[in-house]
């Protein structure tokens, strides 16, 4: 008992830790690419620090809701991120919740983050937030159905119990037909979730462009920190979706000390991998615009209701 | 005698080549009527070899057994005239300055390589070879029908490229599936590819991969073959290529379509009876048939009236082949070597037309028995042909068809003939109109040599029309029993 | 996992890729990068056919692939590349169709085929069940390409996405058709690109436009 709370503290620490350093990494590699020796790695850290000893100022016509959004944002974000298996394949809160508690603890952080939008009255706000309900409207059936696809190889929705049964089968290997489909749909709608380029572009502050930044754009101080946390955990979250339930191999599926050093060193290997490929795209591809986002994410959509299909299909029916 | 079939093939071939580097109009034209002479030959020794019972081949890839000897009749007989004519119908284009020395040569390439093509195709023993061969055709028969390089030749070029290319596809699958049936009884490698061997083992291949394999084919070569509704592009093509192009494309190259797409139903028939494959044929018989029928009613350009003649005649012996039985398969096997000589003549006539008067507008044109006689006579004995009276030997098909599938459905008997009483109909009403009257149009000029060759060419056709409508050959009779056979019916003569 | 079961894994993922690919065909708008993907998707043809190759020891097919990467990954999207240029075409596609709406029916399409080759699929070895049934989708969406995009090129990368299909089919599903085959239908898809090349210039220089849809000259 102590043991598996000692553990899950263990994972909230090292996500939280780790979180930033991502961010980090996407801004490095990005800048190399384009030649530029870029921040060092650690500036989200400093950012974060100055930013949490900044004074808050809000603007007169907020409400309570403007206040609140932070703290739900953060923490709704910090649970769902406790569900997901980093190091260890069965995560010991799993009895807590699935896939889809998942997906709505990041949905309802999102709502509070479009209601803070709208919530100070200024234009930016509420089209950030109109656009990222858009955004966010169609990015969530093509999640829950990538990730159905695989759960259906392993016979649940727990993302334990998926994770642990890919990485005693051979992850994307034991059957690749839907997995690929799945993994092509999960990576599209990590990249509209997180908001990286194609869909939003984190690095501007254009006003014609922005999604993500427009609804956060009446944050400062410790809000804006808290924020900003959460922004990087999700983007954390969805990495580390991606590589455990697809690449779960060197995940611990025993808790023995070893294994789980071992586990948490290759999870940030493919976490790291995973940034590098985000920013190698970040670099190659230029923003959508507004109206074709929806048809990426159409993309994504179809691609994950393929996978349940050729599931079905292949599967099921011989 | 494997020598005949080779100088068969390949003749074509080298002919296509030296036309592609002669600069000389006279040699040239020489060397095309050479040409028509070797193929007679040849094909009249490797006809009466296979007639008189003794299949062969040549090595592993080329093989004649009597459905291919049959194809070699048609391809050669026709492909002969139509070397005559083209020589007369393109010499005239080169002395009126509409093209150039360079270009003639390389029209009688692609129209040499065409040839060659489809003979190579219906002489393969492999069906991967030859859906190669067939597709080869396709190349050159697009450049042919883009040759005149108008707006309307480059749209219907198009066209006939897209839509064959879809069509060449398909039946491409359609041969990657058979060869995926046939693997697991013939093994890995060419002989899974054979139709000998796939004759063979027909009965152990997988029925529902069979049955996928043809349908695609069905699909596939029934677009080369012009059937509805894949058809789109073949009015136009016809229309638009150089007219003895439009004929060797009617006469002969729906006709290997149809071929390819049989010997998928041959196999198929043999593994599965005819119970699957008839009824599609049947259908898309008659959808062929009953299309064609109502756009000839509306026709305004002769050439596209023809066309739609020929999907029509398509139809009819795809319906024979659908009903299937002894007499169905024969009527089917008629109609095809019929329409061919009848529907290239009906071409050749057309092209004197169009030579004479320089357009391709039904109502404009009267008065040909008097304005080019042979052309006038030679349209209108084809125009009575294809609408399925005698002396042509269209009229004996149509019977034979109309008789078997009486046995069947009668009710589908009635629909075939009121179908062919409306293309009789328009035949009856747009034709005479061109041939007889008076005209006050003014001639184009035409130099004597065109006149000889188009005669020529008109006058061998009507001919053997006319003799093979009265009198069906020993060695048609020999050809067409086995033939039958790979169907599952084989007819009898007494 | 046997030796043979992984590589079976890894055919289908391979094979999986070329569909993955053939649905961003469909949802880009880009012409240029219509061609760029349809190279990709040559070059995982190519690895899957080489895949194949290494896992059956049948040498050929190793041809094969060789023969997709310098023909179809290489010489045609350069001289697709360079009919773009000269024609000039803008980059953004026409379509008769929108993205959204293609992508639902390329769906159906994959469903259809998927379901169409259920009863034949216990046929194929063991190594490469599932390739039938993508191929034929593969081969099914690209005719789909052909009919919704109205620019004379787009529908030639139509055309070339079946090829890669059947030639999917054929290496994947039936371990590759005899060698003196395929070197005829690989001449025959260049010799048909090259075709198609010339007319896309000479409709080019007839019509001063690639739009298909000009083409109305003849309609019954």
């Amino acid at each position: 008992m102590i043991e598996s709370a000692v553990i899950q503290l263990l994972q909230a620490v090292v996500v939280l830790v780790v979180s930033p350093f991502v961010i980090g990494l996407i801004r490095k590699v990005k800048a190399w690419l384009q030649c530029r020796q870029g921040p060092v790695l650690l500036q989200p850290y400093y950012d974060l620090a100055k930013l949490f000893q900044k004074e808050v100022v809000a603007s007169s016509s907020t409400s309570w809701i403007f206040t609140a959004t932070p703290y739900i944002l953060f923490s709704s974000t910090l649970t769902a991120s406790l569900l997901v298996p980093t190091f260890l394949s069965q995560v010991p809160l799993n009895f807590a919740g699935d896939i889809i508690t998942v997906v709505y603890l990041l949905a309802l952080g999102t709502f509070f983050l479009m209601l803070a939008g709208l919530d100070a009255g200024s234009a930016f706000g509420g089209m950030g937030s109109s656009r990222e309900a858009i955004v966010a409207a169609l990015t969530e059936p093509a999640m829950i159905l990538s990730i159905f696809a695989v759960g259906l190889t392993a016979g649940s929705t727990n993302l334990s119990t998926i994770v642990h049964k890919m990485a005693l089968s051979h992850g994307i290997m034991s059957d690749p037909p839907p997995h690929l489909l799945a993994l092509a749909a999960l990576f599209i709608v990590t990249l509209a979730e997180t908001g990286r380029v194609p869909v939003d572009n984190p690095a501007t502050h254009l006003e014609l462009t922005m999604i993500h930044e427009a609804m956060i754009l009446e944050y400062s101080g410790r809000y804006l920190a808290l924020i900003e946390w959460a922004a990087a955990l999700k983007l954390l979250l969805f990495l580390t979706l991606l590589s455990n339930i697809f690449f779960p191999w060197g995940i611990a599926t025993v808790m023995t000390p070893f294994g789980m050093a071992v586990g948490t060193g290759v999870w940030f290997l493919k976490v790291s991998g995973l940034a590098v490929l985000i920013s190698l795209i970040e670099s190659m591809f230029a923003k959508l615009r507004l109206f074709r986002i929806t048809e990426l994410l159409g993309v994504a959509f179809i691609l994950s209701l393929l996978s349940l299909v050729f599931y079905y299909i292949l599967r099921v029916q011989s | 005698m494997s020598v005949a079939l080779l100088i068969l093939i390949f003749t074509p071939l080298m002919a296509g080549l030296l036309s592609l580097v002669m600069r000389n109009q006279r040699a040239l034209e020489r060397l095309q009527c050479l040409l028509a002479v070797v193929l007679w030959g040849a094909m009249t020794l490797v006809v009466s070899r296979v007639a008189s019972g003794s299949y062969f081949s040549t090595g592993f890839l080329l093989r004649v057994d009597p459905l291919s000897a049959f194809m070699d009749l048609m391809l050669a007989f026709v492909g002969g005239t139509g070397l005559l004519y083209a020589v007369g119908y393109m010499g005239e284009k080169l002395i009126r300055g509409e093209m150039t020395l360079k270009h003639y040569g390389r029209f009688f390439f692609f129209f040499n390589f065409f040839l060659f093509a489809m003979l190579l195709t219906v002489n393969l023993d492999n069906i991967a070879l030859m859906w190669i061969s067939l597709e080869s055709s396709t190349l050159a028969a697009a450049l042919l029908v883009g040759f005149e390089r108008t707006k309307s030749a480059l749209e219907a070029g198009w066209k006939y490229v897209i839509l064959s290319f879809i069509g060449i596809a398909l039946s491409l699958f359609g041969t990657v599936l058979m060869y995926y049936a046939s693997e697991r009884v013939l093994g890995i490698g060419m002989e899974a590819l054979s139709l000998e061997a796939l004759y063979r083992v027909a009965s152990l291949l997988n029925p529902a991969a069979l049955k996928l394999a043809f349908i695609f084919a069905l699909i596939g070569y029934g677009t080369k073959a012009g059937v509805v509704p894949m058809h789109t592009w073949l009015p136009d093509a016809h229309a638009e290529a150089p007219t003895p192009v439009s004929a060797i494309l009617s006469g002969l190259m729906l006709n290997v379509g149809l071929y390819a797409l049989l010997r998928f139903k041959s196999i198929t028939d043999q593994a599965l009876g005819e119970s699957f494959a008839g009824p599609l044929v049947l259908g898309f018989g008659f959808l062929s048939l009953t299309v064609a029928a109502f756009f000839m009613l509306i026709q305004k350009d002769y050439k596209r009236l023809l066309a739609y003649s020929s999907i029509e005649h398509v139809g009819i012996a795809m319906i024979g082949f659908g009903v299937g039985g002894p007499l169905g398969v024969f009527g089917g096997f008629f109609h095809m070597i019929h329409h061919a000589l009848v529907k290239s003549t009906a071409f050749y006539a057309a092209g004197g037309v169009l030579l004479r008067s320089g357009h391709k507008g039904i109502e404009r044109v009267t008065g040909m028995l008097k304005r080019f006689p042979i052309a006038g006579i030679g349209l209108f004995l084809a125009a009575i042909g294809l609408a399925g009276m005698p002396p042509a030997g269209l009229f004996v098909s149509e019977l034979l068809i109309a008789t078997s599938s009486y046995r069947g459905n009668p009710v589908l008997t009635y629909l075939f003939l009121s179908l062919l009483i409306l293309t009789f109909g328009a035949l009856m009403y747009h034709i005479p109109r061109m041939v007889l009257g008076n005209t006050t149009e003014k001639d184009m000029p035409m130099s004597d040599r065109t006149r000889y060759f188009m005669t020529a060419a008109i006058l061998i056709n009507l001919a053997a029309m006319v003799y093979g409508g009265f009198y069906l050959p020993r060695f048609l009779q020999a050809l067409t029993v086995p033939m039958t056979g790979i169907f599952g019916a084989r007819i009898e003569f007494r | 996992m046997a030796h043979s079961d992984i590589g079976s894994q890894l055919v289908n993922i391979c094979s999986m890729l070329l569909l993955v690919t053939t649905f961003a065909i469909v949802s880009q708008r880009r012409l240029s990068a219509c061609v760029d993907l349809f190279a990709l998707q040559s070059v995982f043809l190519a690895v899957t056919a080489a895949l194949v190759a290494f896992l059956t020891g049948i040498h050929h097919i190793y041809v094969a692939a060789l023969l997709t990467i310098v023909i179809k990954a290489i010489i045609i999207p350069l001289i697709l590349k360079r009919v773009i240029e000269r024609l000039n075409v803008t980059r953004e596609l026409v379509l008769n169709i929108n993205i959204p709406a293609s992508l639902l029916i390329c769906g159906g399409l994959v469903i259809l085929a998927l379901s169409v080759t259920q009863p034949i699929k216990e046929l194929g070895f063991l190594l490469t069940k599932d390739s039938l049934a993508i191929s034929l989708a593969i081969i099914l969406i690209g005719f789909f390409t052909m009919i919704s995009r109205r620019k004379a090129v787009t529908q030639v990368v139509g055309f070339l996405v079946v090829e890669n299909g059947i030639f999917l089919g054929a290496t994947a599903a039936a371990y590759g058709m005899p060698l003196i085959v395929e070197l005829g239908v690989f001449f025959d898809v260049l010799v048909a690109a090259l075709i198609i090349g010339i007319f896309t210039h000479r409709l080019q220089d007839t019509f001063d436009s690639v739009d298909v849809s000009k083409l109305t000259g003849m309609k019954e």
